[in-house]
């Protein structure tokens, strides 16, 4: 398998070239070209988080149930995959002992990652917003999206990042959600409007997102019209 | 303090690199990432009065963020705004920029925040009694939706009043029609903004207004 990114960072889109008897997995509605041979079917992941709970279990996280599946019979086979979002999109090498993916930057892996759903890791409520998780483990590629650029932190100690701006961590890295400045009651309220953020220790990769989709949401949403 | 914007024009970020002691404050929510030996105190922007004026007549954050490096290392922070677009630094020394709601990101010590009487038709256009005011000596931040244009007048100059996005103080701001009730109507070019006087002012190339109006008519 082939993953080359092109029109980054503002519109990224990947182009993939299977090998044959290759097979790749993709966020439903995500596919917007491809070969004309390449055999597509949709599946509920078996295993880990698969069949019809682990589909269910997909709803509820925000994703679709079912995850797209394309299949080279030849080698040289092109499929085209683009999230919905403006913004950038990762090729992530999977090793152990894996990485945890914000949900909605899944966009596409090769059919021996492990995608684990409904990580608890972080306790949600109490980070504020409803942001869910992938544990994502097994060898191979990924491909994962982000709202604006995606930067490197390479952590080595301690270092903080907004809930809303995590794309993805290696899981060599341990965290805790914590408050952001130095006083409980200013967190709580949400007053300095950093609220909790997760504190990351050890060494690991960190990705980030320079833009958080939910406050650009919240900025045009509250001038729309209620549903 | 060195900084360094990012990803310009489209998804712009600040790194900004602390030596030991320097700070920066940002605006509510601005803060991305940073290394967890940077320390963070919230409080009121420009004092508990004027900050309360800010929240209800400026549309600004009543609460801003101070970021000091304690350590005796330099320590990285990353800024950012809720609107994806471009980022712009200014130089002050001892001159003052202006900014509509939103555009204010952060700045360094030694500006001061503070208010700027805006009169009554700022307010009925939806743009607060006030603006917010940054001036002293030091660097300021600020964002817009869309990219950023530099532009010097010198007599009278008129923008749509969704696109400008900082102007210096001694520019007079009047707002108005378009040429009259009925073509402001019907021009779509809707209230506009008379500027008089000369100096420097920012435009931004889009407005979250006209993506408010374009996503409305979706809605039904």
């Amino acid at each position: 398998m082939n993953i080359e990114i092109l029109q980054q960072p503002d519109s990224a889109i990947a182009k993939i070239t299977l090998n044959s008897g290759e097979e790749l997995i993709a966020e439903a509605g995500s596919m917007i070209a491809m070969s004309g041979y390449i055999n597509a079917s949709t599946t509920l992941r078996k295993g880990k988080g698969g069949g019809i709970m682990g589909g269910l279990k997909r709803m509820l996280t925000g994703e679709s149930l079912f995850l797209s599946v394309f299949r080279s019979p030849n080698s040289g086979g092109e499929v085209f995959l683009a999230p919905k979002m403006l913004g950038d999109l990762l090729h992530y090498q999977v090793s152990e002992p894996g990485i945890i993916v914000q949900a909605t930057s899944y966009l596409a892996s090769e059919s021996n990652v492990d995608i684990g759903l409904g990580w608890q890791g972080f306790k949600s409520i109490f980070s504020g917003e409803s942001i869910f998780w992938l544990d994502i483990s097994g060898q191979g590629s990924v491909l994962l999206s982000s709202f604006g650029a995606i930067y490197e932190i390479p952590v080595n100690g301690e270092y903080i990042v907004d809930t809303g701006h995590i794309v993805a961590f290696e899981k060599s890295l341990s965290f805790e959600v914590t408050k952001a400045g130095s006083s409980w009651v200013g967190s709580l309220l949400g007053v300095g409007g950093e609220g909790l953020v997760c504190r990351f220790k050890g060494k690991g990769r960190i990705f980030c997102q320079t833009h958080n989709a939910n406050a650009f949401g919240l900025l045009i949403g509250s001038q729309l019209p209620a549903k | 303090m060195k900084h360094e914007i990012r990803y310009k024009p489209s998804f712009a970020v600040i790194f900004v690199t602390l030596e030991p002691g320097e700070s920066i404050t940002a605006e509510a929510g601005a803060m991305t990432s940073m290394d967890a030996r940077i320390s963070m105190k919230t409080h009121f922007s420009g004092g508990f009065f004027s900050g309360l004026l800010k929240k209800f007549l400026g549309g600004e954050s009543l609460f801003v963020n101070t970021f000091s490096n304690p350590t005796q290392q330099s320590l990285q922070i990353v800024l950012t705004q809720s609107t994806i677009g471009d980022i712009a630094c200014i130089d002050l020394r001892g001159n003052g920029i202006c900014f509509q709601p939103g555009a204010y990101i952060a700045h360094t010590p030694g500006v001061n925040m503070g208010l700027k009487w805006a009169g009554f038709s700022s307010y009925f256009a939806g743009e607060g009694l006030f603006k917010l005011q940054l001036s002293g000596t030091g660097q300021v931040f600020f964002g817009a939706y869309g990219g950023l244009t530099q532009k010097r007048i010198n007599g009278e100059f008129i923008v749509d009043s969704g696109h400008l996005v900082a102007y210096e103080p001694n520019i007079k701001m009047s707002l108005g029609l378009a040429g009259g009730l009925i073509g402001s109507v019907t021009s779509g070019e809707g209230i506009i903004n008379r500027l008089s006087g000369s100096g420097v002012i920012y435009l931004q190339s889009r407005s979250i207004d006209g993506l408010v109006r374009f996503l409305r008519p979706k809605f039904f």
